[in-house]
């Protein structure tokens, strides 16, 4: 890999999410937002907040399929904790990544098992994401990356 | 005669519980009338038997309203008989029939299935599976970037060897109208034979399948005020009396034993299994209704809130409608300049709006148009000229939003 490719990569896992911005953070931020606009307005203003990934990351491997928006993730072992980025063509499925991000990046293969973030999305007003289309679902973003924290590291 | 959407708007109980609503996802599935609810509690209540057993007066019933709901869409589709009308769960399963039954009888290797450019995957699959049991090939009609058809290629590629040609009535993804009269004319002249996907006219068209020279025409009950888990194939008899059955099982048969079996006629042949009884009574229930309607001032409606729609859509800037220079359906197909199709979706929601993003289970077209996805807009007689305007003003607030 050429260095500015490395470059971008190690960029697009230095987001803020699951590090300066905590899970604590964001609750408080949509529990803020009432009703469904203003939520989806405060997923809209995360997902400026997440880089996003390089477009040579954005292929099929990465790629989380589904119908209505694309969904592209990239993961890695560092340290014992698996570092997680995320992307998406759409602005308020990209928001819902940094959710996704808050509570799994950087972390250990034990803590992102152990997570519930079911319940912690349904506690945030965003149940209706968990039942979203087939493939892209929040579910199946969820299930990809606690799949990639059962694969050994390094 | 003109037609008073908010008089209809009231036989549609699901109106009652969400009065806010615009519903505008109207080629995904329609609302139900009362009176489509009522046939089916009613043939409940006062004839529900399993039907073709004579030995009892109840089954009778059962039976006179399942095959008098089969002559309902007989004359809604101007069939030349009942016999020709088979009961399926749906379009879907119209043209895998017909792919399996006329197709395994039909197709050897080498032979040519002519698919339009434009079709839902339920008219592209079907023809794929069989054509890989067959030997046969599908080719495709090329659409234009612009979404008009390649008349040019369709006449070109239709050689002897084209056994059939399947071709949407209007497409579900952005509304255009094929001219399906010239198409079926120009296939039959070349011997082939025409499947037509009625799923997205029978709502709104007047259909009839012996003027349009169809052979095959499917629809779907749900798309056109009736229940789910009823469909419709019409098949011209003669084809029909040919063609082996699909499935096996009761209903179909003449005569059953381990030496052979024997069928029964069309179109018992290909209704194996106890079929959508109450179903099909709510079917012929949603044609009744549509049927006792102006068509001619429903479709003057329906004209009038797409002109509105249209003339909305070019005041509000970074906005692009698919396949604009052509015939449509009453539905709209939108890209934006600054967003996804998918965000816009959700802010709509957010004011009660609900419209279909995504391919529209028509990939080929879609990536013909070069586009990854769209916002749609689709009609039914219930929406009225608020429901446009409440969509183009959270339209444009929702495109400076995400600006
Ligand atoms: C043009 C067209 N054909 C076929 C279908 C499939 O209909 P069903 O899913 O009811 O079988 C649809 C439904 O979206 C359609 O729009």
């Amino acid at each position: 890999m050429s260095g500015a490719a490395q470059h971008e990569i190690e960029q697009a896992y230095a987001h803020p999410f699951g590090a300066q911005i905590d899970r604590a953070a964001l609750s408080q931020r949509l529990d803020a937002a009432g009703g469904w606009e203003a939520k989806s307005r405060l997923l809209v203003q995360l997902a400026r907040e997440l880089p996003g990934l390089p477009e040579q990351e954005k292929n099929d491997t990465n790629r989380v399929s589904g119908c209505e928006s694309t969904v592209w993730l990239i993961t890695r072992w560092q340290d014992g904790r698996l570092q997680v980025a995320a992307d998406s063509d759409s602005r308020v499925i990209k928001g819902l990544l940094t959710l996704l991000l808050t509570a799994y990046h950087n972390r250990s293969a034990d803590e992102i098992q152990r997570f519930d973030i079911e319940a912690w999305l349904a506690s945030l007003g965003l149940v209706r994401f968990l039942s979203a289309s087939r493939g892209n679902g929040i579910r199946a973003i969820a299930t990809r990356i606690i799949e990639a924290s059962r694969q050994p590291a390094g | 005669m003109s037609l008073n959407p908010l008089v209809l708007r009231a036989d549609f109980p699901l109106f009652d519980h969400y009065p806010d609503l615009v519903y505008l996802d109207n080629a995904a599935t329609t609302q139900k009338p009362r009176q489509v609810l009522d046939a089916e509690r009613h043939f409940y209540e006062t004839a529900n038997a399993n039907v073709h057993r004579s030995s009892y007066r109840l089954s009778g019933l059962a039976t006179d309203a399942f095959e008098g709901a089969r002559n309902t869409v007989a004359r809604f589709l101007n069939a030349g008989s009942a016999d020709e009308i088979i009961f399926t769960r749906g379009a879907t399963e119209a043209i895998n029939l017909v792919a399996n039954s006329w197709g395994s009888a039909n197709l050897k290797p080498g032979d040519e299935i002519l698919v339009s450019g434009y079709e839902h995957h339920a008219n592209i699959v079907p023809w794929q599976l069989i054509a890989a049991q067959t030997g046969a090939i599908v080719r495709a009609i090329p659409v234009f970037p612009d979404g008009t058809l390649d008349r040019t290629s369709f006449l070109s590629q239709l050689q002897p060897q084209v056994k059939l040609v399947a071709i949407t009535h209007a497409s579900n993804a952005i509304g255009t109208h094929l001219p399906v009269l010239e198409l079926a004319a120009a296939a039959h002249v070349a011997g082939a034979r025409v499947l037509i996907d009625g799923a997205q006219a029978v709502a709104h068209e007047n259909v009839d399948v012996q003027a349009l020279g169809a052979d095959f025409y499917v629809f779907s009950g749900h798309k056109v005020y009736g229940p789910t888990g009823i469909g419709v194939l019409y098949g011209k008899a003669e084809l029909l009396a040919d063609m082996p059955p699909w499935q096996g099982g009761g209903d179909m048969i003449d005569k059953v034993s381990f030496a052979g079996t024997t069928f029964a006629a069309p179109p018992g042949r290909f209704e194996a299994g106890t079929p959508p009884i109450a179903q099909a009574v709510g079917l012929a229930a949603a044609l009744d209704w549509l049927s006792k309607l102006d068509r001619a001032a429903l479709k003057q409606h329906e004209a009038h809130l797409c002109a509105l729609l249209d003339a909305g859509l070019r005041k509000i800037p970074g906005v692009r409608v698919l396949g604009a220079t052509t015939e449509r359906a009453p539905l709209r197909s939108l890209i934006f300049d600054n967003a996804h199709p998918y965000d816009v979706a959700q802010f709509l929601d957010g004011r009660d709006i609900a419209v279909r993003v995504g391919k529209h289970c028509a990939e080929p077209l879609l990536d013909a148009l070069g586009v990854n996805g769209t916002l749609r807009v689709s009609f039914a007689a219930y929406n009225t000229t608020a429901d446009v305007e409440r969509f183009l003003q959270a339209l444009a607030e929702t495109l400076e939003e995400l600006a």
